[in-house]
């Protein structure tokens, strides 16, 4: 099957709404963030809950990579959702956007590493791991993890990893899965 | 000031100041934002929130940093941390709640030249914004009415969403279109948002000033 790397009026909505939607879901488990926080934070471990929420937020990501499986997608997906939570009354305002471009980045550069072609599980392994470790860098110089000892560095990046895998990778594959027996995203998606 | 340039400068500074450890430049960052932010009349219950939500991120990384940290001055960088994550919180607010979308998104498209059709295709998904919170809220419901509670986890939410935006996809770029959207056609504006020599002098200086303080002055 050929595929169309062009973005249509069409496909460009649809990869929005998608984004929107995520963010709206997230949304609502904002809470849940600061409530773990809180009940880390005395044991020091106060970041590790970005840890382990950080799947939730990058799901987007992946996501949209494997439905559209084009390039930018998973950029895009990612990218946007990230805007619509700045505007949302998400609490980083204009930072937001650059967590979604690191983000952006770290799940398109999975794909990237196929070379655009396997949008199955393979590419979505990939993405989550590229996902891990993009994000993980960025908050070692971001959120200071560059100055923890190593131990704890070693378990906040494997939480990090498990928890992009659920819902990254396992989650996310789960959804594809539903919509492919649907058929309607090949009529959709040419 | 130009919307666009406005974003920018506020993820310049954040970029900037994620990879600086000047705390006294954080605290500045934070005020001059909170400034910006109160002369547009924000209501204060927003402000409240933007000073009291940060502050569990915040004391979550001082706290990990004064037990985890590995170095010798860990106090520094906590209070570094701490005051770097008000300084992102105030400074992006500060473009965010001065700028409408739309205002942005037009900016967006005429000044950095982002192609019509992402920048309205985006707008009018993010309009549907409501009807996208309460259609969540319809699949939530819709699943309990069935015995079946629908978590953030559980696939059949996504599912559902994904296939309602399917629909208004459709119906949405087809609307577009038939009022004679067209995706690669020039365009004319309504509204003309210009870029004029103030808009470059209101990045350049405080960018500029930004270094000095960052790297000229040694501030703690």
């Amino acid at each position: 099957m050929k595929r169309s790397n062009a973005w249509h009026l069409r496909d460009i909505i649809l990869l929005a709404l998608i984004a929107i939607f995520c963010g709206v879901i997230f949304w609502v488990i904002g809470p849940l963030y600061n409530i773990l926080t809180v009940a880390l934070t005395p044991v020091g471990l106060g970041p590790a809950a970005n840890d382990i929420l950080m799947g939730v937020w990058c799901m987007a990501g992946p996501l949209a990579g494997i439905i559209f499986k084009r390039v930018g997608a998973a950029f895009l997906g990612e990218f946007l959702g990230s805007v619509v939570e700045m505007f949302l009354g998400g609490q980083w305002g204009a930072s937001t956007m650059i967590s979604g471009v690191v983000q952006g980045v770290a799940s398109e550069l999975g794909f990237t590493f196929t070379g655009y072609k396997n949008f199955n599980w393979l590419g979505l392994n990939m993405s989550v791991l590229t996902t891990t470790i993009i994000t993980f860098a960025w908050d070692m110089a971001r959120n200071g993890y560059a100055s923890y000892h190593f131990g704890l560095l070693i378990a906040l990046f494997i939480i990090r990893l498990i928890s992009m895998w659920i819902f990254g990778g396992l989650l996310s594959k789960a959804i594809t899965n539903l919509l492919d027996r649907t058929h309607l995203l090949q009529a959709q998606t040419r | 000031m130009n919307p666009t340039l406005k974003f920018l400068l506020a993820v310049l500074i954040a970029l900037e100041i994620s990879f600086t450890s000047v705390w006294v430049i954080n605290v500045v960052l934070a005020a001059l934002g909170l400034i910006v932010i109160l002369w547009h009349r924000t209501p204060w219950k927003r402000v409240g929130l933007l000073l009291l939500v940060p502050l569990i991120p915040a004391t979550a990384l001082a706290v990990a940093m004064l037990m985890q940290g590995r170095g010798n001055n860990n106090v520094h960088f906590a209070i570094v941390l701490f005051t770097r994550i008000y300084a992102y919180v105030f400074v992006g607010s500060a473009a965010t709640l001065t700028t409408p979308i739309q205002t942005l998104v037009m900016s967006l498209e005429q000044n950095a030249h982002v192609p019509s059709k992402f920048a309205y295709g985006f707008l009018g998904a993010f309009n549907l914004m409501p009807k996208i919170v309460s259609e969540v809220a319809t699949i939530r419901a819709a699943g309990q009415m069935r015995g079946q509670v629908l978590h953030f986890w559980s696939p059949q939410l996504y599912f559902k969403a994904i296939i309602a935006s399917l629909n208004w996809s459709e119906n949405l770029a087809e609307a577009m279109t038939s009022h004679g959207f067209v995706e690669e056609a020039p365009r004319t504006h309504l509204t003309v948002i210009t870029t004029s020599w103030w808009d470059w002098v209101l990045i350049i200086v405080p960018l500029l000033l930004l270094q000095v303080g960052l790297f000229a002055i040694p501030l703690p």
